[in-house]
Protein backbone atom coordinates (compact mmCIF):
# COMPACT_ATOMS: atom_id res chain seq x y z
CA UNK A 1 0.00 0.00 0.00
CA UNK A 2 2.80 1.84 0.77
CA UNK A 3 4.29 1.38 -2.26
CA UNK A 4 1.64 2.06 -4.25
CA UNK A 5 0.73 6.00 -2.55
CA UNK A 6 4.44 6.70 -3.41
CA UNK A 7 3.98 5.61 -7.02
CA UNK A 8 0.79 7.82 -7.43
CA UNK A 9 2.61 10.60 -5.88
CA UNK A 10 5.66 10.47 -8.23
CA UNK A 11 3.38 11.81 -10.48
CA UNK A 12 3.99 9.08 -13.19
CA UNK A 13 0.60 8.68 -13.32
CA UNK A 14 -0.57 12.24 -14.37
CA UNK A 15 2.45 12.71 -17.19
CA UNK A 16 1.00 8.69 -18.38
CA UNK A 17 -2.51 10.48 -18.98
CA UNK A 18 -0.96 13.54 -20.58
CA UNK A 19 1.04 11.08 -23.09
CA UNK A 20 4.71 12.44 -21.92
CA UNK A 21 5.71 8.96 -21.49
CA UNK A 22 8.54 6.95 -23.29
CA UNK A 23 7.33 3.87 -24.88
CA UNK A 24 8.66 1.70 -21.62
CA UNK A 25 7.74 4.15 -19.22
CA UNK A 26 4.14 3.49 -20.41
CA UNK A 27 4.25 -0.29 -20.62
CA UNK A 28 5.61 -0.24 -17.06
CA UNK A 29 2.46 2.19 -16.27
CA UNK A 30 0.04 -0.32 -17.86
CA UNK A 31 1.31 -3.59 -16.25
CA UNK A 32 1.01 -1.66 -12.93
CA UNK A 33 -2.44 -0.47 -13.86
CA UNK A 34 -3.53 -4.18 -14.44
CA UNK A 35 -2.56 -4.76 -11.22
CA UNK A 36 -3.62 -2.12 -9.27
CA UNK A 37 -7.10 -1.19 -9.49
CA UNK A 38 -7.00 1.44 -7.53
CA UNK A 39 -4.12 3.11 -9.60
CA UNK A 40 -7.07 2.76 -12.22
CA UNK A 41 -9.13 4.73 -10.33
CA UNK A 42 -6.72 7.05 -9.72
CA UNK A 43 -5.92 7.35 -14.09
CA UNK A 44 -9.54 7.56 -14.29
CA UNK A 45 -9.62 10.52 -11.65
CA UNK A 46 -6.74 12.22 -13.42
CA UNK A 47 -8.06 11.87 -16.68
CA UNK A 48 -11.77 13.58 -15.56
CA UNK A 49 -10.53 16.44 -14.07
CA UNK A 50 -7.87 17.03 -17.33
CA UNK A 51 -11.26 16.68 -19.55
CA UNK A 52 -13.04 19.03 -17.47
CA UNK A 53 -10.35 21.64 -17.62
CA UNK A 54 -10.21 21.32 -20.83
CA UNK A 55 -13.74 21.46 -21.36
CA UNK A 56 -13.86 24.60 -19.18
CA UNK A 57 -11.11 26.28 -21.51
CA UNK A 58 -13.49 24.91 -24.82
CA UNK A 59 -13.23 27.31 -27.57
CA UNK A 60 -15.94 27.20 -30.14
CA UNK A 61 -14.43 25.94 -33.37
CA UNK A 62 -15.35 27.80 -36.82
CA UNK A 63 -19.37 26.78 -37.63
CA UNK A 64 -17.99 25.83 -41.03
CA UNK A 65 -15.29 23.46 -39.90
CA UNK A 66 -18.22 20.68 -38.66
CA UNK A 67 -19.45 20.01 -42.42
CA UNK A 68 -15.91 20.35 -43.61
CA UNK A 69 -14.72 17.80 -40.77
CA UNK A 70 -17.89 15.15 -41.73
CA UNK A 71 -17.28 15.47 -45.21
CA UNK A 72 -13.60 15.16 -44.85
CA UNK A 73 -14.33 11.97 -42.92
CA UNK A 74 -16.57 10.77 -45.87
CA UNK A 75 -14.13 10.61 -48.10
CA UNK A 76 -11.37 9.21 -45.94
CA UNK A 77 -13.68 6.30 -44.99
CA UNK A 78 -12.70 3.87 -47.21
CA UNK A 79 -9.92 2.47 -45.03
CA UNK A 80 -12.24 2.02 -42.08
CA UNK A 81 -14.13 -1.50 -41.61
CA UNK A 82 -16.35 1.16 -39.47
CA UNK A 83 -19.87 1.48 -40.62
CA UNK A 84 -21.25 4.99 -41.61
CA UNK A 85 -24.16 6.07 -42.54
CA UNK A 86 -23.70 8.00 -46.27
CA UNK A 87 -23.10 4.54 -47.63
CA UNK A 88 -26.14 5.22 -49.75
CA UNK A 89 -24.00 7.24 -51.86
CA UNK A 90 -21.51 5.58 -54.06
CA UNK A 91 -25.07 2.97 -54.14
CA UNK A 92 -26.55 5.68 -55.83
CA UNK A 93 -23.42 7.25 -58.06
CA UNK A 94 -23.23 3.34 -59.17
CA UNK A 95 -27.20 3.30 -60.08
CA UNK A 96 -26.72 6.51 -62.29
CA UNK A 97 -23.90 5.13 -63.70
CA UNK A 98 -25.41 1.81 -64.89
CA UNK A 99 -28.37 3.92 -65.51
CA UNK A 100 -26.19 6.14 -68.02
CA UNK A 101 -24.85 3.37 -69.60
CA UNK A 102 -27.78 1.31 -69.96
CA UNK A 103 -29.04 4.14 -71.93
CA UNK A 104 -25.94 5.26 -73.80
CA UNK A 105 -26.67 1.25 -74.83
CA UNK A 106 -30.35 1.59 -75.95
CA UNK A 107 -29.37 4.72 -77.81
CA UNK A 108 -26.90 2.84 -79.52
CA UNK A 109 -29.05 -0.16 -80.39
CA UNK A 110 -32.03 2.03 -81.35
CA UNK A 111 -29.84 4.11 -83.98
CA UNK A 112 -28.67 0.55 -85.34
CA UNK A 113 -31.79 -0.58 -85.77
CA UNK A 114 -33.27 3.48 -87.16
CA UNK A 115 -30.02 2.83 -89.85
CA UNK A 116 -31.04 -0.77 -90.59
CA UNK A 117 -35.22 -0.40 -91.21
CA UNK A 118 -34.26 2.95 -93.57
CA UNK A 119 -31.94 0.57 -95.85
CA UNK A 120 -34.73 -2.03 -95.86
CA UNK A 121 -37.63 0.78 -96.76
CA UNK A 122 -35.21 2.19 -99.43
CA UNK A 123 -34.90 -1.60 -100.50
CA UNK A 124 -38.13 -2.40 -100.68
CA UNK A 125 -39.29 1.11 -102.27
CA UNK A 126 -36.63 -0.30 -104.86
CA UNK A 127 -38.51 -3.35 -105.23
CA UNK A 128 -41.97 -2.02 -105.65
CA UNK A 129 -40.78 0.56 -108.51
CA UNK A 130 -39.48 -2.63 -110.09
CA UNK A 131 -42.26 -4.61 -109.68
CA UNK A 132 -44.70 -1.53 -110.79
CA UNK A 133 -41.70 -1.39 -113.73
CA UNK A 134 -42.24 -4.76 -114.72
CA UNK A 135 -46.14 -5.06 -114.22
CA UNK A 136 -46.45 -1.95 -116.55
CA UNK A 137 -44.67 -4.17 -118.50
CA UNK A 138 -46.46 -7.28 -118.47
CA UNK A 139 -49.89 -5.51 -118.91
CA UNK A 140 -48.70 -4.10 -121.95
CA UNK A 141 -47.74 -6.69 -123.50
CA UNK A 142 -50.51 -8.69 -122.47
CA UNK A 143 -52.33 -6.18 -124.18
CA UNK A 144 -50.79 -6.69 -127.46
CA UNK A 145 -50.97 -10.28 -126.90
CA UNK A 146 -54.80 -10.13 -126.63
CA UNK A 147 -54.71 -7.53 -129.86
CA UNK A 148 -52.74 -10.09 -131.55
CA UNK A 149 -55.47 -13.10 -130.38
CA UNK A 150 -58.54 -10.82 -131.31
CA UNK A 151 -57.31 -10.06 -134.75
CA UNK A 152 -56.32 -13.72 -135.05
CA UNK A 153 -59.77 -15.13 -133.65
CA UNK A 154 -61.04 -12.56 -136.62
CA UNK A 155 -58.82 -14.07 -139.07
CA UNK A 156 -59.59 -17.62 -137.79
CA UNK A 157 -63.41 -17.16 -138.03
CA UNK A 158 -62.96 -16.22 -141.63
CA UNK A 159 -61.71 -18.95 -142.15
CA UNK A 160 -64.08 -20.69 -140.63
CA UNK A 161 -66.98 -19.85 -142.67
CA UNK A 162 -65.58 -21.56 -146.45
CA UNK A 163 -69.36 -21.36 -147.18
CA UNK A 164 -69.35 -17.29 -146.67
CA UNK A 165 -65.68 -16.17 -147.80
CA UNK A 166 -63.76 -17.21 -150.24
CA UNK A 167 -60.30 -17.94 -149.69
CA UNK A 168 -58.20 -16.77 -152.74
CA UNK A 169 -54.32 -17.14 -152.27
CA UNK A 170 -52.33 -15.00 -154.88
CA UNK A 171 -49.11 -16.00 -155.88
CA UNK A 172 -45.96 -14.24 -156.79
CA UNK A 173 -45.08 -13.18 -160.27
CA UNK A 174 -41.81 -13.30 -161.89
CA UNK A 175 -41.17 -10.08 -160.58
CA UNK A 176 -41.24 -11.45 -156.83
CA UNK A 177 -41.47 -15.25 -157.29
CA UNK A 178 -41.66 -15.97 -153.98
CA UNK A 179 -44.46 -13.11 -153.25
CA UNK A 180 -47.96 -14.71 -151.60
CA UNK A 181 -50.76 -13.79 -149.65
CA UNK A 182 -54.43 -14.02 -148.79
CA UNK A 183 -57.50 -12.27 -149.82
CA UNK A 184 -61.10 -13.13 -148.51
CA UNK A 185 -64.19 -12.66 -150.65
CA UNK A 186 -67.38 -12.39 -149.86
CA UNK A 187 -69.39 -11.81 -152.57
CA UNK A 188 -73.16 -11.43 -150.96
CA UNK A 189 -71.46 -8.77 -148.52
CA UNK A 190 -69.55 -7.08 -151.08
CA UNK A 191 -66.63 -7.60 -148.20
CA UNK A 192 -62.76 -7.79 -149.38
CA UNK A 193 -60.09 -8.78 -146.80
CA UNK A 194 -56.77 -9.18 -146.84
CA UNK A 195 -55.39 -11.79 -144.07
CA UNK A 196 -52.15 -9.65 -142.94
CA UNK A 197 -50.34 -12.71 -141.60
CA UNK A 198 -50.26 -14.29 -144.77
CA UNK A 199 -48.78 -11.49 -146.51
CA UNK A 200 -45.16 -12.61 -147.98
CA UNK A 201 -44.04 -9.45 -149.67
CA UNK A 202 -40.74 -7.72 -150.00
CA UNK A 203 -41.26 -4.92 -147.49
CA UNK A 204 -42.26 -1.35 -149.37
CA UNK A 205 -40.16 1.68 -148.60
CA UNK A 206 -41.60 4.59 -147.49
CA UNK A 207 -42.43 6.26 -150.87
CA UNK A 208 -44.28 3.52 -152.09
CA UNK A 209 -47.23 0.84 -151.20
CA UNK A 210 -48.76 -2.20 -152.23
CA UNK A 211 -52.05 -1.68 -154.22
CA UNK A 212 -54.91 -4.65 -153.99
CA UNK A 213 -56.58 -4.52 -157.57
CA UNK A 214 -59.42 -6.46 -159.12
CA UNK A 215 -59.75 -8.02 -162.14
CA UNK A 216 -63.57 -7.84 -163.11
CA UNK A 217 -64.76 -8.24 -166.55
CA UNK A 218 -61.01 -7.98 -167.87
CA UNK A 219 -61.08 -4.46 -165.70
CA UNK A 220 -58.51 -3.58 -163.03
CA UNK A 221 -60.55 -2.34 -160.13
CA UNK A 222 -58.79 -0.22 -157.20
CA UNK A 223 -59.52 -1.85 -153.72
CA UNK A 224 -57.07 0.23 -151.72
CA UNK A 225 -53.19 0.44 -150.40
CA UNK A 226 -51.90 -1.19 -147.61
CA UNK A 227 -48.14 -2.09 -146.31
CA UNK A 228 -46.16 -5.21 -146.38
CA UNK A 229 -45.57 -5.50 -142.37
CA UNK A 230 -43.68 -8.64 -141.27
CA UNK A 231 -45.25 -8.44 -137.68
CA UNK A 232 -48.94 -7.29 -138.77
CA UNK A 233 -51.54 -9.88 -138.51
CA UNK A 234 -55.73 -9.62 -138.78
CA UNK A 235 -57.42 -8.81 -141.28
CA UNK A 236 -57.97 -5.55 -143.04
CA UNK A 237 -61.09 -4.71 -145.13
CA UNK A 238 -60.16 -3.26 -148.10
CA UNK A 239 -63.34 -1.35 -150.79
CA UNK A 240 -66.61 -2.87 -151.36
CA UNK A 241 -66.74 -5.52 -154.38
CA UNK A 242 -69.54 -7.63 -155.61
CA UNK A 243 -67.88 -9.51 -158.34
CA UNK A 244 -64.85 -10.42 -159.63
CA UNK A 245 -62.50 -12.87 -161.28
CA UNK A 246 -59.17 -12.40 -159.60
CA UNK A 247 -56.91 -10.51 -157.80
CA UNK A 248 -53.46 -8.96 -158.53
CA UNK A 249 -50.96 -6.52 -156.45
CA UNK A 250 -48.97 -4.25 -157.78
CA UNK A 251 -46.38 -1.65 -156.20
CA UNK A 252 -47.31 1.51 -156.36
CA UNK A 253 -46.64 5.50 -155.23
CA UNK A 254 -47.35 5.82 -151.88
CA UNK A 255 -51.42 6.22 -151.95
CA UNK A 256 -51.70 4.30 -154.88
CA UNK A 257 -52.58 5.32 -158.37
CA UNK A 258 -55.87 5.31 -160.80
CA UNK A 259 -54.60 2.64 -162.88
CA UNK A 260 -52.15 -0.22 -162.06
CA UNK A 261 -48.69 -0.22 -163.33
CA UNK A 262 -48.40 -3.66 -164.77
CA UNK A 263 -44.84 -4.15 -164.84
CA UNK A 264 -44.76 -3.51 -161.15
CA UNK A 265 -47.61 -6.76 -160.81
CA UNK A 266 -46.25 -8.45 -157.54
CA UNK A 267 -48.52 -11.34 -156.94
CA UNK A 268 -51.90 -12.45 -158.74
CA UNK A 269 -54.56 -15.02 -157.82
CA UNK A 270 -57.74 -15.80 -159.61
CA UNK A 271 -61.02 -17.09 -157.96
CA UNK B 1 -19.45 17.44 -28.48
CA UNK B 2 -15.87 17.38 -28.11
CA UNK B 3 -14.70 19.39 -30.78
CA UNK B 4 -14.86 22.70 -28.52
CA UNK B 5 -12.57 21.11 -26.18
CA UNK B 6 -9.86 20.05 -28.65
CA UNK B 7 -10.19 23.36 -30.09
CA UNK B 8 -9.33 24.84 -27.35
CA UNK B 9 -6.22 22.75 -26.79
CA UNK B 10 -4.88 22.86 -30.16
CA UNK B 11 -5.94 26.82 -30.51
CA UNK B 12 -3.81 27.47 -27.88
CA UNK B 13 -0.91 25.08 -29.21
CA UNK B 14 -0.20 26.96 -32.78
CA UNK B 15 -1.76 29.96 -31.29
CA UNK B 16 -3.42 30.79 -34.98
CA UNK B 17 -7.43 29.88 -35.36
CA UNK B 18 -7.06 29.15 -39.00
CA UNK B 19 -4.23 26.74 -38.74
CA UNK B 20 -6.11 25.02 -35.48
CA UNK B 21 -9.07 24.29 -37.81
CA UNK B 22 -7.10 22.97 -40.19
CA UNK B 23 -5.55 20.90 -37.54
CA UNK B 24 -8.68 19.84 -35.52
CA UNK B 25 -10.06 18.29 -39.09
CA UNK B 26 -6.86 16.53 -39.15
CA UNK B 27 -6.99 15.55 -35.61
CA UNK B 28 -10.50 13.92 -36.37
CA UNK B 29 -9.54 12.29 -39.82
CA UNK B 30 -6.85 10.82 -37.53
CA UNK B 31 -9.17 9.62 -34.60
CA UNK B 32 -11.48 7.90 -37.00
CA UNK B 33 -9.17 5.89 -39.21
CA UNK B 34 -7.02 4.98 -36.40
CA UNK B 35 -10.32 4.23 -33.96
CA UNK B 36 -9.47 0.78 -33.78
CA UNK B 37 -6.35 1.46 -31.82
CA UNK B 38 -7.95 3.01 -29.14
CA UNK B 39 -8.01 0.75 -26.54
CA UNK B 40 -10.99 1.32 -23.91
CA UNK B 41 -9.17 -0.27 -21.28
CA UNK B 42 -6.32 1.93 -21.37
CA UNK B 43 -8.39 4.93 -20.15
CA UNK B 44 -10.67 7.57 -21.41
CA UNK B 45 -11.50 7.96 -24.61
CA UNK B 46 -11.13 11.87 -24.54
CA UNK B 47 -7.57 11.41 -22.99
CA UNK B 48 -6.75 9.53 -26.40
CA UNK B 49 -8.49 12.06 -28.29
CA UNK B 50 -6.49 15.26 -26.83
CA UNK B 51 -3.42 13.30 -26.94
CA UNK B 52 -3.73 12.90 -30.70
CA UNK B 53 -5.00 16.37 -31.34
CA UNK B 54 -1.83 17.25 -29.16
CA UNK B 55 0.98 15.07 -30.93
CA UNK B 56 -0.70 16.57 -34.34
CA UNK B 57 -0.93 20.29 -33.46
CA UNK B 58 3.12 19.76 -31.97
CA UNK B 59 4.50 17.90 -34.99
CA UNK B 60 2.89 20.40 -37.23
CA UNK B 61 4.47 23.44 -34.90
CA UNK B 62 7.80 21.82 -35.27
CA UNK B 63 7.69 20.69 -38.72
CA UNK B 64 10.18 22.44 -41.29
CA UNK B 65 6.58 23.27 -43.38
CA UNK B 66 5.38 25.16 -40.75
CA UNK B 67 8.55 26.71 -39.73
CA UNK B 68 9.39 27.91 -43.40
CA UNK B 69 5.96 29.67 -43.08
CA UNK B 70 6.45 31.36 -40.41
CA UNK B 71 9.39 33.70 -40.47
CA UNK B 72 12.27 30.96 -40.77
CA UNK B 73 12.02 30.07 -37.08
CA UNK B 74 14.25 27.31 -36.08
CA UNK B 75 12.48 25.28 -32.84
CA UNK B 76 13.69 27.32 -29.79
CA UNK B 77 12.65 30.26 -31.02
CA UNK B 78 9.75 29.25 -32.19
CA UNK B 79 9.82 28.09 -28.03
CA UNK B 80 10.48 31.17 -27.20
CA UNK B 81 8.14 32.93 -29.26
CA UNK B 82 5.25 30.59 -27.84
CA UNK B 83 6.13 31.60 -24.34
CA UNK B 84 6.16 35.30 -25.43
CA UNK B 85 2.26 34.87 -26.05
CA UNK B 86 2.00 32.90 -23.30
CA UNK B 87 -0.09 35.53 -21.42
CA UNK B 88 -2.57 35.51 -24.16
CA UNK B 89 -3.12 31.84 -23.51
CA UNK B 90 -6.49 31.99 -22.35
CA UNK B 91 -8.86 33.28 -25.21
CA UNK B 92 -11.84 35.80 -23.96
CA UNK B 93 -14.50 33.01 -24.54
CA UNK B 94 -13.23 31.39 -21.87
CA UNK B 95 -13.31 34.38 -18.86
CA UNK B 96 -15.02 32.48 -16.44
CA UNK B 97 -12.77 29.55 -16.39
CA UNK B 98 -10.27 31.86 -16.36
CA UNK B 99 -11.16 33.20 -12.78
CA UNK B 100 -11.45 29.82 -11.53
CA UNK B 101 -8.24 28.61 -12.46
CA UNK B 102 -6.46 31.24 -11.31
CA UNK B 103 -7.57 29.91 -8.18
CA UNK B 104 -4.60 27.17 -8.47
CA UNK B 105 -1.45 28.23 -7.67
CA UNK B 106 0.30 30.00 -10.11
CA UNK B 107 3.67 28.00 -10.17
CA UNK B 108 1.83 24.58 -10.41
CA UNK B 109 -0.47 26.08 -13.04
CA UNK B 110 2.33 27.16 -15.16
CA UNK B 111 3.93 24.02 -15.48
CA UNK B 112 0.45 22.36 -16.21
CA UNK B 113 -0.63 24.97 -18.77
CA UNK B 114 2.94 24.20 -20.48
CA UNK B 115 2.37 20.51 -21.16
CA UNK B 116 -1.20 20.25 -21.71
CA UNK B 117 -2.27 23.61 -23.62
CA UNK B 118 1.29 24.03 -24.75
CA UNK B 119 2.88 20.89 -25.98
CA UNK B 120 5.92 21.07 -24.01
CA UNK B 121 6.85 17.84 -21.93
CA UNK B 122 7.67 17.80 -18.68
CA UNK B 123 11.12 17.48 -19.88
CA UNK B 124 10.86 20.95 -21.88
CA UNK B 125 9.14 22.38 -19.38
CA UNK B 126 11.86 21.74 -16.53
CA UNK B 127 14.53 23.21 -19.41
CA UNK B 128 12.15 26.34 -19.48
CA UNK B 129 11.10 27.04 -16.24
CA UNK B 130 14.69 26.37 -15.15
CA UNK B 131 13.42 23.82 -12.60
CA UNK B 132 14.54 20.36 -11.80
CA UNK B 133 12.56 17.51 -13.40
CA UNK B 134 11.04 16.39 -9.67
CA UNK B 135 9.26 19.80 -9.26
CA UNK B 136 8.00 19.54 -12.24
CA UNK B 137 6.42 16.43 -11.81
CA UNK B 138 5.33 17.57 -8.17
CA UNK B 139 3.62 20.90 -9.57
CA UNK B 140 1.77 19.03 -12.16
CA UNK B 141 0.43 16.79 -9.84
CA UNK B 142 -1.01 19.48 -7.52
CA UNK B 143 -2.21 21.43 -10.38
CA UNK B 144 -4.49 18.38 -11.44
CA UNK B 145 -5.22 17.73 -7.87
CA UNK B 146 -6.51 21.38 -7.09
CA UNK B 147 -8.37 20.68 -10.78
CA UNK B 148 -10.06 17.77 -8.99
CA UNK B 149 -11.11 20.20 -6.31
CA UNK B 150 -12.43 22.73 -8.20
CA UNK B 151 -14.61 20.48 -10.85
CA UNK B 152 -15.70 18.17 -7.99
Amino acid sequence: MEDLKAYIESGVLELYVLGDLTEGEKLEVETMLDKHPQLRNEVTEIEKSLESYSQASAVNPPEDLRSKILGDLETSDSRSETPVIPLNQPKNIRFYKYGFAASVALLILSLIALINMRSQLKESQNQITALQLSNRQYSSRVNFVEKQLDEANQSLSIFHKPDEYKIVSLKGTPKAPSARMMVAFNPEKAEVMIDLASVEMPANDNSHQYQLWALVDGKPVDLGVFDADRDSVGMIKMKTLKNAQAFAVTLEPRGGSINPTMEMMMAMGEI
Amino acid sequence: MYSASLFGVIVRIVQNEELAADLLQESFVKIWNSFDSYDEKKGRIFTWMVNVARNLSVDKLRSKDFRNNSKNQDIDNSVISIDEQRSTTLNPEVLGVKEMVDNLKPDAKAVLDLIYFKGYTHVEAAEELGIPLGTVKTRIRLAIISLRKLFN
